[in-house]
């Protein structure tokens, strides 16, 4: 019930009054109610700026912070106010939600900051109001994709992990084949001989120069029928490697095969099979002939090569709705006109609309302003009804054109989004690695705090390399491989410390490690990159700038980011994460440690 | 034949100029050329909802009312938060009263309350008619809040109750109720219980309770004495 509503119940309930005369039994006793003091202001203040407010105003909401117990938790007695140290810009709206029962999000705020207030402040983003909603969802969705796509990035960046099967890294080279060099040449070769196969098709049916006995010119096929057989067969062959083998390194073979590419796949190599599969009977020779044109399909694999190409099947797909109306407009406007064009035709000397679909062709090459001319009116009647048709043509072809176009230009920006991004990554981590220098008394706290731990547990750290070569001689143990799994997962990853400790609380899960293990584990392995960095020889630029920056300040050998290492959990954990508990959890921990 | 022909040729080439003058005034009244309706669309766009009401002073309520200073500005606030304008009309009253009872329809019996408290007739309640009326309902003694009532009941204001007055109210009321009742509510359940009403009520018998009937059969029932101070304590 909104806020203004439950003001009116004490109204209702004293207009009560009018049911006891007629009631047939006694009524029930009225609940108890406290001794109601007089409602107070209440004074918040966030950051230096004070809100002033009624309690009942907050009480309105009790599970939240400020309308429960909770807030006595900020309560200052020296200033008597309620201290938060927060945002006030963003606190502003919220206080707004318990005047007026309803939340707004404002559009100049950062989403995630916006939602780490929300959850700060115990309030559910899904009440923000229709006004607002749109934009918090549209906001939102693209933080999501972001975040995913930053995932994604991290998941294809990171080195082998070697207790993928085989057939894992099989599909990690047939998907991105820019991992190993393998896959590359895969890659190129089967592009190769796709356009191959497609250039072959086509110049198939040149006319040759006819052999010598012949009058006729034969279409070079007919010619070299060896030859292209030759080669139609080669194709054949690579493209059923290529798709038996992406069926077994498929993880989830039912939903490959179900899959688009796959099927195109299938289509492009079918005729070969049948043709080969039947004999030279004339009955079937024509439906044989037709199946050579499915060999073009060929060329649809080349999606698999551009992403351009991909992005325009996407596009198409995600108008469906505006292609199927403009399908729908212009057929009506087909029918109407040719309806019209032939009874204003019909009495004309050899007209040659003969009936209204044979008017069809003739109103379609109109209002696509094609004109051939091969049907044209001559009534007056016909001549304006023509002219109609194809003025009106242009506008109904004109209309859903730019939804389309809009759509196609989302979707080609947000890839190209992507695409910047990966190039800002490399700057910006090179930003925080200079952000990093200047909290050094924070660094000084946190590693003698870490040198307590090596104390206690009487064991040192050391760097990555020398844990992996241990790791390998222990590998028969289980638990020490999956540790190695999930440290050396952190190769090639962001230099600082507390930075990687995020990223690895992705991980950790897949390693299958119950939680306090995990915990532990997770200091030892991101200490162990902080340690003694010169040595450690790193793949990525990254490491080297990091290294660089250490060297510099040698009597702090440590970089981390204070920044981040502070920083919450992510409050919504995107796309129904389920492995956001634990991750949540040890990164409260690592938090702990790093907070002092 | 030809005749026929040309009849037919003759058609088309009406309805193809015909269609043709038509399209043709529709692009200039589209483009602002010609205007075909009258000149009084403006005007609707300035229809400002001018309507608002300020209450009375703070002192006069509290002259009228038996609320104290503290409460009658509680009370407004709430008022003023609901209905900005400061005034309630049906429509809004209906809907805010249907909130507390989501599972029956509540729409008739808040009709009857809001002619209850619209005492001038006016078709809207205003902060003064809202506030009087609770100072009854919750600060009155036992004998207003009879009168109240009794006035809740006699839809037409002529101080008598018929039957067919207390039918519609006790219907009204059982539809608050809502479908999903336990025993449920039977086609005659509101019928049987105006019986019983009248029974109890009309002392002569006449088919119509008057206000005296009313306040004598009320302040002889225990029930309804002790029922009446029930929300006592709801400000």
């Amino acid at each position: 019930m909104a806020a203004g509503v439950a003001a009116w119940l004490p109204f209702a309930r004293a207009a009560a009054i009018g049911w006891m005369p007629v009631a047939s039994a006694p009524m029930p006793l009225a609940p108890r109610e406290k001794r109601r003091t007089q409602d107070g202001f209440i004074i918040i203040n966030v950051s230096g700026t004070k809100f002033q407010t009624w309690r009942s105003t907050l009480e309105r909401y009790p599970d939240t912070l400020l309308g429960s117990t909770e807030k006595d938790f900020f309560f200052n007695e020296e200033i008597n106010e309620y201290f938060f140290d927060r945002d006030p810009d963003i606190f502003r709206h919220i206080l707004n939600f318990y005047r007026t029962g309803k939340l707004h999000y404002p559009r100049h705020e950062c989403i995630s900051a916006y939602d780490e207030e929300l959850s700060f402040f115990g309030i559910i983003p899904e009440i923000i109001g229709d006004c607002c909603y749109e934009e918090y969802k549209d906001r939102r969705r693209e933080n999501a994709e972001r975040i995913q796509d930053d995932a994604d990035d991290e998941n294809n960046k990171e080195g082998v992990m070697p207790d993928m099967t085989l057939r894992q890294s099989m599909w990690r080279a047939f998907e991105n084949p820019h991992t190993s060099t393998l896959a590359l040449v895969f890659y190129y070769v089967t592009g190769f001989f796709i356009a191959v196969s497609v250039i072959a098709n086509v110049v198939e049916t040149v006319p040759c120069r006819a052999s010598p006995g012949m009058i006729k010119d034969l279409p070079c096929g007919d010619r070299y029928a060896l030859a292209f057989f030759c080669l139609d067969t080669a194709c054949v062959m690579i493209f059923t490697v290529e798709y038996l083998l992406r069926l077994i390194a498929a993880p989830s073979r039912y939903r490959f095969v179900r899959s688009v590419m796959s099927i195109i796949d299938v289509v492009a190599i079918m005729p070969y099979y049948i043709g080969l599969v039947m004999t030279d009977n004339e009955d079937v020779s024509g439906a044989f002939v037709t199946l050579r044109v499915f060999r073009v399909f060929r060329i649809f694999k080349f999606s698999r090569h551009s992403q351009g190409l991909r992005i325009l099947g996407y596009t198409l797909k995600s108008c469906a709705s505006e292609l199927g109306f403009l399908l729908f407009s212009l057929t009506m406007a087909i029918i109407i006109f040719a309806t019209v064009m032939f009874y204003a035709e019909k009495n004309s000397t050899a007209s040659k609309f003969t009936s209204i679909p044979a008017a069809f062709w003739y109103t379609i090459v109109t209002m696509t302003t094609l004109g051939y001319g091969d049907m044209v009116p001559k009534t007056i009647v016909g001549k304006i009804v023509g002219s109609v048709c194809s003025l009106s043509g242009v506008l109904v072809i004109a209309l859903p054109v730019p939804v389309i176009v809009s759509n196609f230009s989302r979707i080609y920006h947000q890839n190209q989004r992507a695409d910047k991004r990966r190039a800002q990554k490399a700057s910006k981590e090179a930003g925080q690695a200079f952000l990093s220098k200047t909290n050094l008394s924070f660094e000084k706290e946190h590693h003698h705090l870490l040198h307590c731990l090596e104390k206690t547990t009487n064991h040192e750290f050391v760097d990555e390399e020398t844990y992996e070569k241990n790791c390998m001689e222990v590998s028969s143990v289980n638990p020490p491989g999956s540790r190695c799994s999930s440290i050396s997962s952190q190769h090639g990853l962001t230099s600082t410390c507390c930075s990687r400790r995020n990223k690895k609380t992705f991980r950790l899960p897949n390693s299958n490690m119950s939680g306090s293990h995990a915990g532990s584990l997770q200091e030892l392995s991101t200490i162990q990159i902080r340690e003694r960095p010169l040595i450690s020889n790193s793949r990525s630029s990254l490491n080297a700038k990091m290294e660089d920056t250490v060297q510099r300040n040698s009597e702090h050998p440590y970089v981390t980011s204070a920044i981040i290492s502070i920083q919450t959990p992510p409050v919504t954990s995107p796309e129904g994460n389920n492995t956001s508990d634990s991750p949540d959890y040890s990164q409260r921990n690592i938090v702990k440690v790093s907070a002092l | 034949m030809v005749g026929g022909g040309s009849f037919e040729f003759e058609g088309l080439q009406t309805i193809g100029i015909v269609c043709l003058v038509c399209m043709f005034l529709k692009l200039m009244h589209l483009l602002g050329l010609i205007n075909f309706t009258d000149e009084d669309s403006s005007e609707s766009d300035l229809e400002l909802s001018a309507v608002r009401h300020q209450p009375e002073g703070l002192d006069q309520l509290q002259a009228q009312t038996k609320f104290t200073k503290k409460e009658l500005q509680s009370l407004y606030r709430g008022f003023k938060n609901e209905c900005p304008s400061g005034l309630v009309d049906e429509e809004t009253f209906k809907m805010i009263y249907s909130q507390f009872f989501p599972q029956g329809d509540a729409t008739t019996y808040a009709h009857f309350l809001f002619n209850a408290f619209d005492i001038d007739r006016t078709g809207s309640i205003r902060f003064e008619d809202f506030v009087i009326g609770l100072s009854v309902l919750l600060r009155g003694s036992v004998h207003e809040k009879l009168k109240w009532a009794f006035n809740l009941y006699d839809i037409n204001k002529d101080g008598y109750i018929t039957k067919e007055e207390m039918l519609a109210i006790m219907k009204s009321i059982y539809d608050m109720m809502g479908n999903y009742t336990y025993p449920s509510v039977r086609e005659d359940t509101p019928f049987e219980h105006v019986e019983k009403f009248f029974q109890k009520m009309d002392r002569n018998q006449d088919g119509v309770v008057t206000i005296d009937e009313f306040m004598e059969t009320c302040q002889k029932d225990e029930n309804i004495m002790s029922s009446m101070q029930l929300f006592e304590n709801v400000i």
